[in-house]
């Protein structure tokens, strides 16, 4: 028996009073606690995720140098293939003025998004609530996390860029000094803008927030497809005349408009990587100074006004949410389920319930299906445009390249959903163990459910993609043939890393983790998600360049497909046809281990 | 020292809690009854400042928790039903936060987690994360922080869920030694064995409608019966349940 509990002593009112923290403490104090979480939370990976850390790092760092080579070719083209220097300076303007603005709209975006789910959607936000914190403080503090990610995300879209083009000029030191406070000045300003924007929709209209969100997202959307129409729109025959450089040149001005901090940002930069002229005139760095002042302003502005709003809107606009009720939605077995379930007759009936039951939970959830709606509709939206480009004489041999590349590309985007979705379906599925584990049917019927729910769901999307892709590159018209490799691969795409997800899953569970993007994020994830891309790679390789060398050796293209294939064999039919074969076994071989490795496991695993 | 004056809060065509007057004064332990939906939850978030009243006000010692929510704040203690810790976060930093974020001196502070420490039986878990706690572990450390800024008032939502006897034992004990010191205990349980144990009066509530208010005697003689508690409390809710079914 605990016995007896002793009274801490009570402070009166005059004490209770100077508790109220100062803003200045509070600030403090969440810094400190940012760095105490902060801490923890890197120890935790380098010693339990070491190969994510490792695997992020490694990707990161490829993904910058990439881009970094790809800027600095392409200034270095501008410095020495235009010999013009108007024109140089103007086309240097425009690449910086459109590529800002483009990330501005994106941050403002994204930093209402990252804010919305930080403070309406965290569990850490109430909690701070029902402290004596100043809602000031908690919405800055959240602002912090979102101004972090944007700023990241930033930082590797941009520093190379930036890097590579005080390079090819030879820019002077202060250059490269000025950099990383133009960057944390200029993402203050739109992630300001979308912090200040979402909780004033939030706090003036919570019914309509996400109505509010989508309308302005179409808009964006449709101000910039028009914009974008209108400065890329031109006549085939005219391309790359000065005539048409000029035109776009102007069609593109829009970027130029003297309100955008993505102008600020890109004419101070621009002028911090010039030389001086004469020694008389006013050095370049005072020039870019004024704008780096601008923008440090208009962020500390906007950070004021945010702390005004955050006062007023928060506490009433968190309740107001909490207080909106959900209309019941009464569960229908709707027409689609009972085809599925007519569809997978040859499957055992209770594996037919389980992808029943997946796909109603699939179409329930608006996180899964939408994320799955906007890239496979931006995937759609490119291949509708790949017939805008010409492929007619040199680039004609590329475009069996290209199509191959296409379904690399589902691949890549179908192994970020399995990897999302499937494999910590396996996770969440133990975590409810206690009906299906518990119910007459084995578990080899769940993992078989998940599989067949995974690999059928993905083909048909997958297969029409690629058949898209293939129409608007005119490839039947070309080859039939490898019309049919390319459906083919496509299915073994889907077959293997269906199969992989769920034996990853069921290998590497992770029952303590409610959360589906925790549990992707974990050691199982990154293997399958590096595991995935070696197989599209392999994949892709095994059908890619047999076809190519074959193609260019029918049609006579080139002679490097006839000297490859007399010497090793690549360019012949029978080549491709290998390929087939090596796609096969390799599908095969992806699908049936990962399958056998998870089955394996699920039946040993412990609840 | 908790004062509720026609406190209202409709969520659209629904009232969760129909004008609710209610005063409870220091040094008495108040258990709040009722069953599921019966507006408790949304009574409890409206005196700790997550929600706002449609009508009324809430006051935490002389406070309106709607205008003046740090200043009530600072005087409450709050256990949810549901407590968030910071997962990469040690007991004893948490508490540490906490008790900054109540502006407690750091001797002050010091001197209280030492406290809550030893009263919890925390001291074999403390440093380890919260990540790795148990959740009768994650339990006691939120009763902890609770009250190691000394709170005047202590709302508590359905305390005892996942704790086991040694620890109910404790909070029991813990809770009625915190009334006797002159704290004002709001508790909210299903658990009316506790209630009937420790409680100094009840409140029972259904369909957001306070039905019953005083102690368990005077609830004996109100319905002219000597039953156990949970007999009194299902004959008095289940008129009302009957009542808010028809209304739909």
């Amino acid at each position: 028996m605990v016995m007896p509990i002793a009274d801490s002593p009570r402070r009166d009112n005059h004490d209770l009073q100077r508790c109220l923290l100062s803003p200045a403490a509070e600030t403090r104090l969440f810094w400190r606690l940012r760095v105490l979480v902060g801490r923890s939370l890197l120890q935790g990976a380098m010693r339990t995720a070491r190969l994510q850390v490792i695997s992020v790092g490694l990707a990161c760092s490829a993904l910058w140098i990439g881009l970094f080579a790809l800027f600095a070719g392409g200034f270095y083209f501008m410095q020495t293939g235009l010999v013009h220097s108007g024109m140089r300076t103007q086309l240097i303007h425009a690449v910086f003025n459109l590529f800002f603005l483009a990330l501005t709209i994106m941050l403002v975006f994204s930093a209402a998004i990252i804010l919305y789910g930080g403070l309406y959607r965290s569990e850490e936000v109430p909690h701070l609530l029902t402290t004596p914190t100043r809602a000031e403080r908690i919405v800055q503090h959240k602002f912090e996390e979102t101004a972090f990610f944007s700023c990241w995300g930033f930082l590797l879209m941009a520093s190379p860029m930036l890097l590579a083009y005080g390079m090819v000029v030879g820019a002077a030191w202060y250059y490269y000094a000025l950099l990383l406070p133009f960057v944390i000045s200029f993402v203050l300003v739109p992630a300001g803008i979308g912090a200040n924007l979402c909780l004033l929709v939030v706090r003036l209209i919570p019914t309509a927030r996400v109505h509010a969100l989508v309308s302005v997202g179409m808009l964006a959307v449709a101000v910039t497809g028009f914009f974008g129409y209108r400065a890329l729109a031109y006549n085939n025959k005219d391309v790359m005349t000065p005539t048409w450089f000029q035109d776009v040149l102007t069609r593109l001005q829009f970027s130029e408009q003297r309100l955008l901090p993505s102008w600020w940002l890109s004419t101070g930069l621009l002028e911090a990587a010039e030389p001086a002229d004469s020694p008389e005139s006013r050095p370049a760095w005072r020039e870019s100074l004024l704008f780096l002042t601008v923008l440090t302003s208009n962020a500390l502005l906007l950070n004021l006004l945010l702390g005004r709003v955050a006062n007023w809107a928060l506490r009433p606009s968190f309740s107001a949410l909490q207080g909106l009720t959900r209309a019941n939605r009464r569960a229908k077995v709707g027409l689609f389920d009972r085809f599925i379930f007519a569809i997978s007759r040859p499957l055992p009936n209770a594996t037919r319930h389980l992808i029943v039951k997946d796909l109603r939970i699939f179409r329930r959830d608006p996180v899964q299906w939408s994320q799955f709606a906007i890239f496979f509709g931006l995937l759609s939206l490119y291949f509708f445009n790949v017939r805008r480009f010409d492929y007619s004489g040199v680039m004609e041999r590329w475009v069996i390249l290209v199509s191959f590349f296409n379904v690399a590309v589902v691949g890549l985007l179908l192994s970020t959903f399995t990897t999302r979705f499937i494999l910590p379906a396996i996770s969440l599925e133990g975590r409810r163990f206690w009906i299906l584990g518990t119910a007459p049917i084995t578990r080899d019927t769940v993992l078989w459910g998940k599989f067949w729910f995974a690999c059928g769901g993905s083909a048909l999307p997958c297969c029409t993609l690629v058949l898209l892709s293939d129409l608007a590159l005119r490839i039947p018209a070309r080859s039939t043939s490898i019309a049919l490799l390319h459906q083919f691969s496509c299915l073994a795409l889907c077959s293997g890393l269906s199969a992989m997800a769920v034996g990853f899953g069921a290998r590497l569970p992770n029952l303590r983790e409610s959360s589906p993007s925790r549990i992707a994020a974990g050691f199982g994830g990154t293997l399958n998600l590096v595991l995935s891309s070696l197989y599209i790679t392999a994949i892709i390789v095994c059908t890619a360049v047999p076809c190519f060398l074959w193609h260019d050796t029918d049609s006579g293209a080139s002679a490097a497909g006839m000297f490859v294939g007399g010497y090793i064999g690549l360019g012949t039919t029978a080549s491709v046809a290998a390929g087939a074969v090596a796609t096969l076994v390799l599908g095969a071989i992806t699908t049936v281990f990962p399958l056998r490795m998870g089955l394996r496991a699920f039946r040993r695993l412990e609840f | 020292m908790i004062e509720l004056c026609g406190l209202t809060r409709r969520f659209g065509p629904k009232t969760a809690v129909s004008n609710l007057d209610l005063q409870v004064p220091s040094g008495e332990l108040f258990a709040f009854l009722g069953p599921n939906g019966a507006g408790k939850t949304t009574t409890i978030k409206m005196m700790v400042g997550l929600l706002q009243p449609t009508e009324g006000a809430a006051r935490i010692c002389g406070f309106d928790v709607r205008t003046q929510t740090r200043e009530a704040n600072l005087r409450t203690g709050y256990v949810p039903d549901q407590p968030y810790l910071y997962e990469k976060l040690s007991g004893r930093e948490f508490l540490n936060f906490v008790s900054q974020l109540y502006g407690m001196p750091a001797s002050c502070a010091a001197k209280s987690i030492a406290e809550q420490i030893e009263t919890f039986e925390l001291g074999r878990f403390v440093d380890d994360l919260a990540e790795s706690y148990s959740h009768g572990m994650k339990q006691r450390l939120v009763f902890a922080s609770s009250l190691v800024h000394s709170p005047e008032v202590l709302i508590v939502d359905e305390p005892m869920v996942g704790l086991d006897p040694r620890s109910m034992r404790l909070v029991k004990d813990l809770l009625r030694a915190k009334v006797n010191g002159g704290m004002t205990v709001f508790m909210s349980t299903h658990t009316l064995a506790i209630a009937e144990e420790i409680a100094d009066r009840i409140g029972v509530v259904a369909n957001g409608k306070l039905l019953f208010l005083g102690t368990v005697a005077q609830l004996r003689t109100q319905l002219s019966s000597d039953e156990s508690l949970e007999q009194l409390f299902l004959t008095l809710t289940e008129e009302a349940m009957d009542n808010g079914h028809a209304d739909r």
